[in-house]
């Protein structure tokens, strides 16, 4: 049946493949993992050296055939220091949403199943996290904790449990009802099993959809705490980084490039994440949810 | 181009002319030829009903000669005059001058087609302060008197209500109050009693009708329900697949047509002193695909009087005895091919009789 | 009415439970005295120190079971005792703090918010009059890139290129200045956490407009004669701002936690940079006090967005 638009003749919806850019991002990311598993390996600059002399070393120099990204203030290389940036990034945002969806998506899946007591509680405890802008329960947390790999990881991770929770109770709402859980139970099968064995497969698809989403959300999360001075302590990072080249504004003026580099990978690989993530829920037709 | 004067005495005449008019939509599937050439003219203070299944084309063709219809892969053929002037593929800054002022449409559902959170005296007001330049309080009391026109109760309590405190057929009435509130030369009425219950549809019927009289206006009635034609039009034009397959004014049509279309049509109508436990007749088949139509009479696959001829070639449209009255059939009601055959249809449907589709 | 009653109850509850969550992990989450006193907590070698410790013992009844001491402290904090800032010379109290810096950080947010509501209603109007074509599918990559970029990325980029290159905006904060300058000097933040923000309103609203101009009304009013433009702005508009409303509501917090990046980027002494600060010099109370009231803020404004929801929509009401 035509449909009868109004003032506004509207286009068909969008094909459902994975297309181009999809398929360029990925490359991109494992790009990048490869370069950040790697780097210490790799015959690069070390990112922790100062590089002093003549010519194209020394502090704050631009970029050049010897130091790709130019150097920063205390004349390290930019270059490999992005390199080994990546290592933290990628791991806390890998682990961060692992950890997340682990215990999230155990709690959605209880409480969606068992309802009841369960369901409220397990609800209540959502909706308490969720009271609290995310950035400042996180600055809160790293207020408290040494703050390394682990724990920025699993502070990070608490973020996620709210929002991957409730996707994975929606989710489990919405297939306990179907007919093949009344058939497992009825067959004897006890609510572990059926857990586990009916429900688990159908709900990580929409949790696994928004896998790479959540990974760019967590990465991102990161680099912040990082610019504040609140990530990993003794590691470099590119918010870290980020945060001293743009600390004043005559370094900002002059010496753009310690900043602007790592702006520039952190940027790609996020838009990466996500370019690829959406495609991933929109092929899936997973709904949105705020992180 | 200014708009036209309303005329409340209005000369008889020409009103619209319709001259092969084309409607062609572009899709993924093909081109849909929804509206495949279709003429017709109506005169002032006329009423025309437009009739045919869902899938005719019917709604098209109003939105058509109205202009109503999206831009993007739409395109259209053939000529509409209006009063005189061709409006078909005008622009819409020209189209604006006329809609609401020299023509206006009622549509199908009122739920959907009154704004819900506007309420009802703004949504009228509004053409009026458009068109006619009144201020607001001439607008608001303009409002209130054609709500009184079209007997809601409460009319100055009504201005203030929101559509869905209102009942549907209460809904209706203001639709309508809508489209009359500057006065048009022509209403079109698309399946305005279809989402009614039945005791309103005959109310809203006559309500058009009414104001049809007062105002000298011309309407055209679109609707697949020959029942409601046949009180309150006095044209009728019978689509199918995309084509006009007759028209005639509306005695002649009942008492001679000559479309076995039509026929099945009228039969179908369920009459209220069949004896009970009387099958209802339906047309078995579906309407055609308008990307592909069928060679031959588009109605021939489901026509249980069709001949060879018919699945092969197109029947123009011819004149009957009364020149007012065309239809386009090889073998119409009362040809001795269709009474041949239409004697074994009658035992075949005595003894069989047709399921409610 | 029932409604309304049921959702402030929910936000009773949550607030109580945010304030055991923050006061129960700032007391659980490794050794309290060292959350209070720093390192002075460890040095028992000191009689100085020793001092130090029997006092914040005594004042913040350590001895005491943490319910106990839960109970105390939200009322004090209730009435408005928020204790002492550790690090800071003399140790004012911490409400001297928020009260400066509180209006500062509420003029950054509300002056962004309002940016982002009034940047993407006509973007959104624009971009739904055009679907599909190419002012649209450009304003859909933009938008895609401003939501990914981080803020703290934007904000370095911003400062580059509109403070530093182009010198359109200053770009300090000077809290002495007369009102009018420290307005101008917020604008370059406020747009900053206003663009990503914009950009998601955007994103929404324009979806919303296309869905709503698909409607029979929208035919109908068309057809009574009315203008494209006014047929988007007065007919299609307010069908479609529900979701929208909400995601403001919503958005809230990534404004907040925008805000305070934007406040370290650009030197404004808010609330925002004040947290941050604090938790670098572990300076708890501070960090205690800010927590607690930007989480309570928080919990009202979604209190409000649902209640307010509940009043835009007639249809809702009944």
């Amino acid at each position: 049946m035509i449909e009868m638009s109004a003032a506004i003749g509207v286009q068909p919806a969008r094909t459902r493949r994975l297309g181009a850019g999809f398929w360029i991002s990925i490359a991109w990311l494992a790009l990048i993992v490869a370069l950040a598993i790697l780097a210490p390996y790799l015959p690069i600059k070390s990112p922790t050296s100062n590089f002093t002399g003549k010519g194209n070393a020394g502090p704050s120099k631009p970029p050049s055939m010897e130091h790709w990204f130019g150097t920063d203030r205390d004349a390290r290389d930019v270059f490999a220091r992005t390199l080994f940036g990546a290592r933290v990034s990628l791991t806390v945002g890998f682990a961060a949403i692992a950890s997340g969806m682990i215990v999230g998506g155990s709690l959605g899946m209880v409480a969606g199943y068992f309802r009841g007591w369960w369901d409220r509680v397990i609800s209540f405890v959502f909706l308490v996290l969720l009271s609290f802008p995310a950035l400042v329960l996180a600055i809160m947390l790293t207020a408290l904790l040494d703050r390394n790999l682990l724990t920025i990881s699993l502070i990070l991770g608490v973020l996620a449990i709210s929002p991957v929770g409730r996707l994975a109770r929606a989710s489990t709402l919405q297939y306990a009802e179907r007919e093949f859980v009344t058939a497992a139970r009825t067959l004897g099968a006890t609510n572990r099993r059926i857990i586990v064995r009916e429900l688990l497969p159908n709900v990580v698809i929409p949790m696994g959809a928004l896998a790479l989403l959540g990974m760019a959300v967590a990465i991102v999360a990161e680099a912040g705490l990082a610019f504040l001075g609140l990530s990993v302590e003794k590691g470099i990072t590119w918010g870290g980084m980020i945060q001293l080249g743009s600390e004043s504004s005559r370094n900002l003026e002059q010496a753009p490039w310690i900043a602007l580099f790592p702006i520039g990978v952190l940027f790609s690989t996020v838009l990466a994440l996500n370019f690829a993530g959406d495609r991933v829920r929109s092929l899936l037709d997973v709904k949105e949810i705020s992180l | 181009m200014t708009h036209l004067q309303a005329d409340t005495r209005r000369e008889a005449g020409v009103l619209l002319e319709v001259e092969d008019l084309r409607t062609h939509f572009r899709t993924e599937r093909g081109v849909v030829r929804a509206v495949d050439g279709v003429s017709f003219s109506v005169d002032r203070g006329d009423c025309l009903g437009i009739v045919g299944e869902s899938g005719s084309g019917k709604t098209v063709l109003a939105r058509s000669i109205m202009g109503l219809l999206p831009r993007t892969n739409t395109v259209t053929s053939g000529s509409v005059r209006f009063e005189g002037m061709e409006i078909l593929g005008s622009s819409d800054k020209m189209m604006r001058s006329l809609w609401g002022r020299e023509m206006s449409m009622v549509f199908q559902d009122p739920m959907t087609s009154l704004n819900p959170l506007m309420k009802i005296g703004k949504q009228i007001a509004e053409p009026l302060r458009l068109h006619l330049d009144m201020t607001r309080s001439d607008a608001r009391d303009t409002a209130e008197r054609l709500l009184n026109d079209v007997r809601i109760p409460g009319p100055s309590r009504c201005l203030d209500r929101f559509p869905y405190e209102l009942s549907g057929g209460m809904r209706q009435r203001a639709m309508i109050a809508i489209a009359l509130s500057c006065g048009p030369a022509l209403l079109f009425a698309d399946e305005p009693t279809t989402a009614l219950d039945v005791t309103v549809q005959a109310q809203i019927l006559d309500l058009i009708g009414e104001q049809r009289r007062d105002r000298s206006m011309s309407v055209i009635l679109v609707t697949h329900d020959l029942g409601v034609v046949a009180g309150h039009t006095d044209h009728i034009a019978v689509m199918y697949g995309g084509k006009l397959v007759e028209k005639a004014p509306t005695r002649t049509l009942f008492a001679r047509m000559k479309m076995p279309y039509t026929m099945s049509l009228l039969r179908s109508i369920p009459k209220l002193d069949d004896p009970s436990h009387t099958r209802l007749i339906s047309i078995p088949g579906r309407p055609p695909d308008l990307v592909n139509p069928p060679v031959g009479c588009r109605f021939a696959p489901r026509c249980a009087y069709a001949q060879d001829r018919c699945r092969h070639e197109e029947p123009p449209l011819i004149t009957a005895e009364s020149s007012d009255h065309v239809y386009a059939c090889w073998y119409p009601v009362g040809s001795p091919v269709f009474e041949a055959r239409d004697a074994e249809v009658r035992a075949e449907t005595s003894v069989v009789g047709h399921g409610n589709v | 009415m029932r409604y309304w009653f049921q959702r402030i109850a929910m936000a009773m509850a949550l607030l109580l439970s945010v304030s055991a969550l923050t006061f129960g992990a700032m007391n659980l989450l490794g050794d309290p005295l060292f959350n209070i006193l720093g390192p002075v907590a460890g040095d028992t070698s000191n009689p100085e120190s020793v001092k130090l410790i029997e006092q914040a013992k005594r004042q913040y009844n350590l001895d005491r079971a943490l319910p106990v001491r839960y109970g105390m402290w939200l009322s004090d904090f209730v009435a408005g005792d928020m204790g002492v800032q550790f690090s800071t010379d003399g140790q004012p109290p911490v409400t001297d703090l928020i009260k400066e810096r509180l209006p500062r950080s509420a003029m950054l947010l509300i002056i962004a918010q309002l940016m982002a509501i009034l940047f993407s209603i006509p973007w959104a109007l624009i971009t739904a009059a055009r679907s599909g074509k190419p002012l649209d599918r450009l304003s859909t990559i933009s938008t895609f890139l401003l939501v990914a970029l981080p803020n703290f990325a934007l904000a370095v980029i911003l400062k580059y290129v509109l403070g530093i290159k182009l010198g359109w905006f200053p770009l300090t904060f000077n809290a002495k200045d007369p009102f009018l300058s420290r307005l101008f000097q917020m604008v370059l933040p406020a747009i900053t956490i206003a663009l990503p923000a914009a950009a998601i309103y955007q994103r929404l609203l324009r979806t919303d407009l296309i869905t709503t101009l698909q409607e029979d009304f929208i035919l109908m009013a068309r057809s009574k004669g009315v203008s494209r433009w006014r047929v988007l702005f007065r007919h299609s508009l307010r069908p479609s701002l529900f979701s929208f409303v909400t995601v403001v509501g919503l958005n809230t917090g990534a404004i907040i936690g925008g805000s305070i990046v934007v406040e370290t980027v650009f030197r404004i002494p808010g609330l925002g940079s004040s947290l941050v600060e604090a938790v670098l010099r572990e300076d708890f109370p501070v960090v205690l006090a800010i927590v607690m009231i930007v989480a309570t803020t928080f919990v009202i404004i979604n209190l409000l967005v649902d209640i307010g929801y509940s009043l835009i929509d007639p249809r809702v009401r009944q």
